[in-house]
């Protein structure tokens, strides 16, 4: 059974997590726009998600510009899924 | 302070899952409704595969070395608007979608994926019979309905950017394009 993750529990983490599950992979400064948060707090999220495999860091570049593209991995794809799960099975129970 | 926790409700508090996924959900929705397809997409996709479709039927009629050249050079052109359209939406929205480059260029869909063959299979035939009208018609259709299906494709990824969002990845696209045109120039050589 699904349990709730730590490291995604945080609402700003399993924004991004969910954000960036629309997309193959997203360039830093879109997932900013959307998150609507500064570069240092997205940042330091996605070092944290980084370091545990959820989320792919890559530098590349846009239109010129050095820039970082980020993507989910399979493992913050499952993390994600099974987090929702289980936050949504908490709705059920409350509900 | 604690009195007013207690009489706040459950759906406002910051923590509450339903109010923690709706909100992951909209910034989520932020992203997929804010993305936009670049100008003439799928015109030139359609243009694209009719150019693609007509000169691959019209070099297999020939069987001569020019008409594999055209063969080419009609594949090359496909795979050159496929990149450019696909470079184009990552430079204007600054993502990448694996799902769009699928439809795109492997033209995934079983619609997609019959009309594509029949279409070519009758401007082949048709280039065979030397009725040359016939495999314009045929290029044509092969192109608008290649280009309804990625139009489709963007409208159903509009309703569920999570379930269409995947797909094969580029750099995997790139390489399974100049396997397919190695080894048609192969079997045109050997022929």
């Amino acid at each position: 059974m699904p349990e709730l993750d730590p490291l995604i529990h945080a609402p700003a983490r399993l924004q991004v997590m969910t954000t960036l599950s629309a997309v193959s992979e997203a360039e830093f400064a879109t997932l900013r726009s959307a998150l609507e948060v500064s570069d240092s707090v997205l940042s330091k999220h996605l070092s944290a998600l980084s370091e545990a495999g959820y989320v792919r860091l890559r530098k590349g570049v846009l239109a010129g510009r050095r820039t970082t593209w980020v993507a989910l991995t399979r493992t913050g794809r499952k993390a994600l899924r099974e987090h929702v799960a289980a936050l949504r099975r908490l709705i059920d129970l409350v509900d | 302070m604690l009195s007013n926790m207690e009489s706040m409700p459950l759906a406002q508090q910051p923590e509450d899952p339903s109010s923690v996924l709706a909100a992951a959900g909209r910034a989520r929705d932020r992203l997929a409704d804010g993305l936009r397809l670049p100008r003439g997409l799928f015109p030139a996709v359609a243009l694209a595969v009719a150019v693609q479709v007509g000169a691959g039927a019209y070099g297999v009629a020939a069987q001569t070395t020019a008409g594999l050249a055209v063969v080419l050079a009609g594949a090359a052109v496909f795979l050159g608007v496929a990149a450019l359209v696909l470079v184009q939406f990552r430079r204007v929205n600054g993502v990448r979608l694996d799902g769009l480059a699928s439809t795109i260029v492997l033209g995934t869909g079983t619609m997609s994926t019959l009309v594509y063959m029949g279409t070519f299979a009758a401007a082949t035939w048709a280039a065979f019979e030397s009725r040359w009208w016939l495999v314009v018609i045929a290029a044509v259709v092969g192109g608008a309905a290649y280009s309804l299906n990625a139009f489709l494709w963007w409208r159903a990824y509009r309703l569920n950017p999570v379930e269409r969002a995947g797909g094969v990845s580029s750099r995997t696209l790139a390489l399974l394009a100049l396997a397919a045109c190695v080894g048609f120039a192969v079997l045109m050589v050997g022929s």
